[in-house]
């Protein structure tokens, strides 16, 4: 744990989680022969809202205002404890992958309280289906991140991201393939992507974690989207850091660092162009078949965790 | 010298124990002047908490041998002894009931006003002073006879507390549920110290030590399931739940948060007593069992407290729930202590307990939120609440605490204990090579996907109660709580807070517990970095600290100060209508509901629910235009109509048979003393 | 293990876990088409672990079943079914009998099942066996979808999908063994038994106008 640690880590959350938004959302326009926002766009977007003037609704108590920071700090200290360019996270000391599921539960909380707080009926539909999806998604993150747990012998991402990244080529390990899918299926869901959430929509039946942040404005608003694409950020980073970890830096020296995080620009993208596919190819799924495509998920991590010694 | 003597843990527990005492006689002497009657006897308890706890951790914190028995009564003949004596286990149950007793008489010196006028305050604290008093012995009570003695005032004062509103049919119905079920535990008690007498040879606790090793494998086994089965009706596990949702809500809401907090607790002291230091080493299907049993009752009870808008029902189902977690990490102990795993088996059981006692903290205080509430609306349905968090801002924020610790959310006391779980579940994977290990991780997954739930649960029962517009008149006139029952929440939180910030603190006093039950003194691998961060058994546990999480979340802080000052200065901030895409004046009958909060898990879930619903329409001319709509749903409770109903038709069944007996002649009466007489001869041949 | 034998059992072990997945999707997925799609991938992978162990042993006969395996299962049979589909104009969704979540959860405990049934006669020494686990799985998940579908084409494409784990069991398990002759029988027996199938759904479809076997219990006198 490092001072410039932290805090490097913290601009490289602040400053890259809109970049990956914005490629998404470009890229997605692409494919479907549309022009799109421009890369830059949720930066412009992250300003212009701060800037802009509130409107807090006069049912709302003071938790509504609490919510947004809650959910953007908890968003980055989650971000301080995932490995990102060096395979010690700034804050492993301070809590493996259970603090991070923990942090992000704890946002996901408020966000959902502040969705039910100006008394709209959209807010309260968002945070029941927010939770109630949230909520069976969660075996399926832990039973995967066990899956991966037992095979390093610890909770402690940064020991986990140490054993995979061994000598030996991990990448064909079936056990390691299934728990991926499992968490690029959660990953999905928390993030609030095409089969389970779109994120494109305001209509509202069909909507989830938009519907929480109608009736945020201003620079509540800011901080919520910012947290949300941090959120994203994070979940993308246990992705491709944990099964993936080609090219992290195990020394902090300054050529390492630089083809480290190179690297992790460039899977993050990748990660980012999967999930753009997944977007396009797909039609959302109505509310309550959302349950089967978690189920599959959960499922796999079982398999997933059955074939860390099916194979021996 | 005066002040060692009064700091030694005897002395604070005499004092303790004649301060429950002083304030039953005191309650019941002056029952006819309310108010004075209300002030000493909770006052007196409150004393008697605060004694009890430095009483227990002094004890703990020096880790002295037990303390000599006390012979409170003279023994009656050789097996019957009345001695208490106070050991590590007693000592931090001690703990949990007096620091919630403290909490919760500090409460009811506002609390038990709003009965001035309607009921006996005196009655109401004499007894609650009487179920302290019970409930402190049964953890003191070194002899079964005494024990059981304790046990019965305990279910007694308990019975008359829940009746203590016996004016209502609901009421009345809840007393004898839980006094019916209470008893079946008790008989089952009974039989199961009977069997471990027969190997002893005496009642006393210190005989029964390790006298599962001498016992035959079958006997054991059925102690153990006498046992499984006797302390966990009390503890409220599933499927021998039923009375605790229909019991706990009826009583005033401070006897609910005892009940809650510390009641059920005394199922989780016998079976660590019994399990761990009377029946020896465990076989493996044993833990395999409590284990199971611990994760359906995790799973079932949050899933119903889901389904719940009355709010204390929905606390008494979330507290199945945390007593299936607390079982999770003693059926891991016990499922280390047969392969040997010492180490672990201290983890899970420390998990376990830490466990035990969090939940003492949060679940009272939400009890005491729920009566504060109760109190000024004057109704349990979360449909007719909402925008309390205006009109009583400071219980709404205790409330908001509670419930953040019980979703296991850090960095609040919740999340540690089932962090704590967590890491034993996970190394428990590798302590044996037979497919049973899959239990582990399948439990952890359990395990996540309860708390995901009990985070849902209480976005549902902060968000609807307390948040957005009031849905009813009474809601509208909602007032904050008296001072006093305030600070009897405050302490609560506070406990909360530091249990949640502090853990590292608090494992040492795990010391001498997991060393007389285990045989070993694992905190010091349980932390690391100057015991300030809490850790799975190091080398190889993870880390975690929420007091680092907390101190580097405040760092945090000025960050969005920052950008507010450098992009926000200028940015106004008005309060306005709801936008609500549009609509205009939003009216609380538009508000989500509870019931439609929890609708996509009762539709997830429907196989358990077997949810049913009800529409009626009446019209006046259209089919468009309907003039009244009724919606009625209903969720089946699957123990009750599937178990106990036909048990009890079949019971009901049974004694109607059995009246052929009663002829009512005195001659047919005396036929059957006599056969029996016979009999009994015969027998005895 | 030297380095080549240890990337080809890990290819082995990588391609039978995802033939295990698709296996899972099969069961999970309701549209017809894409069922039809997956057993195709299922037996690519199928093919693939026969290259791998053919190469590795450089075992002639294993390559031929690879290429018939290609030809029949990946081409020939998924095109033929993907047809009569197209031809008797159903394209709608399978009704299965239990809900996906349930019918997952029973397909991870046949899993468990068949990593235990297997597990004897599992070692590392020789490639491939190994996946002996999967192929029993695949077998038993096999017959599980058999009996969890009403249409009859379902049914011929669950029937198929055992036989892909009775081929898998044979590669993995009997390079030696099992002569070629027996299976490119057991091969041929199934080809047959499509052919002949396709052709009786047909038949029932326009018997009944519909494909679903249940109403084969009105043909009682």
């Amino acid at each position: 744990m490092s001072l410039p640690g932290i805090l490097l880590q913290t601009l490289l959350l602040l400053l890259l989680a809109p970049l990956v938004s914005g490629c998404i959302k470009n890229w997605k326009a692409k494919l479907q022969n549309r022009r799109g926002p421009r890369v830059w766009q949720p930066y412009f977007d992250i300003l212009k809202f701060l800037r802009k003037d509130m409107i807090i609704s006069e049912h709302a108590s003071r938790v509504f205002s609490f919510a947004p920071h809650v959910v953007f700090l908890t968003s980055l200290l989650a971000g301080l404890m995932v490995p990102m360019v060096t395979t010690q996270a700034p804050l492993s000391l301070f809590g493996g992958m259970l603090a991070v599921i923990g942090l992000l539960a704890l946002g996901r909380f408020f966000l959902a309280l502040g969705g039910l707080d100006p008394g709209s009926a959209f807010g309260g539909m968002g945070s029941s289906r927010e939770m109630s999806l949230s909520a069976i998604a969660e075996p399926a993150l832990v039973l995967a991140i066990f899956t991966v747990a037992i095979t390093a012998g610890s909770t402690d991402l940064s020991r986990v991201v140490a054993a995979t990244h061994g000598p030996t080529l991990k990448l064909l390990n079936p056990a390691h393939l299934m728990a991926f899918a499992a968490l690029f299926i959660v990953l999905l869901a928390e993030t609030g992507r095409i089969p389970v959430d779109n994120p494109a929509t305001h209509l509202e039946l069909t909507m989830i974690h938009e519907a929480m942040l109608l009736e945020y404005s201003g620079r509540h608003l800011a901080f919520m989207e910012w947290g949300a694409s941090i959120k994203q950020l994070v979940l993308m980073t246990l992705l491709v850091n944990v099964f993936f970890p080609i090219g992290i830096a195990t020394d902090s020296s300054l050529a390492a660092l630089a083809v480290s995080l190179s690297a992790y620009v460039l899977k993050l993208l990748l990660l980012s162009a999967i999930i753009v596919l997944v977007e396009t190819t797909n039609a959302k799924l109505r509310l309550f078949r959302v349950p089967d495509l978690l189920s599959a998920a959960f499922v796999l991590a079982t398999l997933a965790l059955l074939s860390t010694f099916l194979f021996q | 010298m005066p002040s060692d003597i009064i700091l030694q843990p005897a002395t604070l527990l005499t004092l303790s124990l004649c301060g429950y005492v002083g304030g039953a006689v005191a309650g019941l002497l002056f029952a006819r002047h309310a108010k004075l009657a209300n002030l000493l006897s909770f006052s007196a308890a409150a004393l008697s908490g605060v004694s009890g706890l430095f009483a227990a951790l002094v004890f703990l914190a020096s880790a002295a041998a037990p303390l000599r028995q006390i012979e409170l009564v003279p023994p009656l003949n050789p097996f019957v002894q009345f001695t208490a004596r106070l050991d590590a286990l007693g000592a931090f149950f001690l703990a949990i009931v007096s620091l919630i007793g403290f909490g919760l008489s500090v409460y009811s010196l506002g609390y038990a006003k709003g009965f001035l006028g309607r009921k006996n305050i005196g009655v109401l604290g004499a007894f609650f002073n009487m179920l302290l008093l019970a409930t402190t012995l049964v953890f003191l009570a070194d002899n079964a006879f005494f024990f059981l003695i304790t046990w019965e005032i305990m279910a007694l004062t308990a019975y008359c507390l829940v009746s203590f509103e016996h004016e209502r049919d609901e009421t009345r119905k809840a007393g004898v549920l839980y006094f019916v079920m209470s008893h079946i535990g008790t008989g089952c008690l009974i039989l199961g110290f009977l069997l471990l007498f027969q190997t002893s040879g005496s009642y006393g606790f210190d005989t029964f030590h390790s006298i599962g090793g001498q016992m035959s494998a079958s006997r054991r086994n059925a102690a153990f399931l006498l046992f499984l089965v006797g302390f966990g009706t009390k503890a409220g596990i599933v499927p021998l739940h039923i009375w605790l949702p229909a019991a706990h809500p009826v009583a005033p809401s401070n006897v609910s948060a005892l009940m809650s907090g510390v009641l059920i607790k005394t199922g989780i002291y016998g079976m660590t007593r019994t399990f761990f230091e009377f029946l020896g080493t465990p076989p493996n299907w044993w833990g395999v069992t409590v284990l199971t049993i611990g994760t359906i009752s995790a799973v079932l009870g949050v899933l119903y407290a889901l389904m719940e808008h009355d709010l204390k029902r929905l606390l008494a189902y979330h507290s199945i729930e945390n007593i299936g977690i607390i079982l999770m990490g003693l059926g891991a102990a016990l499922m280390f202590l047969h392969t040997g795993h010492g180490l672990l088996a201290s983890l899970a059981l420390i998990a376990g307990l830490y466990h035990t006692i969090n939940h003492a903290a949060f679940k009272a205080l939400l009890f005491l939120g729920a009566g504060a509430v109760l109190h000024t609306t004057h109704t349990r349905n979360m449909e007719e609440m909402g925008g309390l968090a205006k009109r009583m801002p400071t219980t709404s924020f205790f409330f908001l605490i509670g419930a953040v610790a019980i979703s296991a959310l850090p960095p609040l006391n919740g999340f540690v204990s089932e962090w704590l779980t967590y890491q034993s579940l996970l190394q428990g994977f590798g302590t044996t090579e037979s497919l049973i290990r899959l239990m582990f991780p399948l439990g952890g997954a359990m395990l996540a996907l309860t708390s995901a739930l009990a985070a849902a649960c209480f976005v549902k029962a902060f968000g609807i109660t307390f948040l957005a517009q009031p849905r009813s008149h009474h809601a509208r006139q909602a007032h904050e709580a008296a001072p006093t029952m305030l600070i009897g929440q405050a302490i609560l939180t506070a406990a909360c807070v530091f249990l949640g910030l502090f853990p590292t603190v608090f494992l040492k006093l795990f010391d001498p517990l997991t060393e007389q039950l285990i045989g070993q003194q694992i905190s010091s691998q349980l932390t690391v970095v100057n015991g300030l961060v809490l850790s799975g058994i190091a080398p190889n546990g993870g880390t975690v600290s929420t007091l680092g999480i907390s101190l580097i979340a405040l760092c945090l802080v000025p960050l969005p100060l920052v950008l507010w000052l450098l992009f926000a200065r200028g940015s106004k901030t008005r309060i306005g209508a709801t936008w609500d895409c549009g609509l205009k004046s939003l009216t609380p009958q538009m508000e989500y509901t509870a019931t439609g909060f929890s609708k996509p898990i009762r539709m997830i879930f429907k196989t358990l629910f077997r949810p049913r619903r009800e529409v009626q329409r009446e019209y006046d001319f259209s089919p468009h235009f309907a003039r009244t709509i009724r919606f009625e749903a209903h969720v089946e409770e699957i123990f009750e109509t599937r178990i106990y109903r036909p048990m009890r038709i079949g019971i009901l069944r049974l004694s109607r048979r059995i009246r052929a007996l009663q002829a009512g002649s005195i001659q047919a009466y005396l036929i059957y003393i006599f056969v029996t007489l016979l009999l009994l001869l015969l027998f005895a041949l | 293990m030297t380095a080549p034998v240890e990337l080809g059992s890990q290819l082995i072990t990588l391609m039978a876990a995802l033939m295990l997945v698709v296996q899972l999707f099969m069961v999970v997925q309701q549209m017809l088409l894409t069922n039809i799609r997956l057993f195709a991938i299922q037996s690519l992978f199928l093919a693939g672990i026969a290259t791998v162990i053919g190469y590795a042993h450089h075992a002639t006969h294993v390559y031929v079943l690879a290429v018939l395996t290609l030809l029949g299962k990946v081409l020939l049979l998924p095109r033929l079914l993907t047809r009569l589909v197209r031809r008797i104009n159903i394209i709608q969704e399978i009704e299965p009998l239990l809900n996906a979540p349930t019918s997952m959860l029973l397909c991870g405990g046949l899993t468990l099942l068949g990593y235990l049934v297997a597990r004897p006669f599992t070692s590392l020494e020789r490639l491939g066996n190994n996946t002996l686990a999967i192929a029993m799985t695949l077998v038993l998940t096999g017959f599980f979808l058999m009996f969890n579908r009403r249409k009859a084409i379902t049914q011929v494409l669950a029937l198929l999908t055992v036989e892909n784990g009775v081929m898998l069991a044979a590669v993995a398990l009997t390079t030696y063994g099992m002569p070629l002759v027996v299976e490119l029988g057991i091969f041929f027996d199934v080809m047959v038994a499509v052919m002949i199938s396709g052709i009786l759904v047909y038949r029932i479809r326009e018997s009944f106008a519909s494909m679903d076997t249940s109403k084969l219990t009105q043909l009682k006198g």
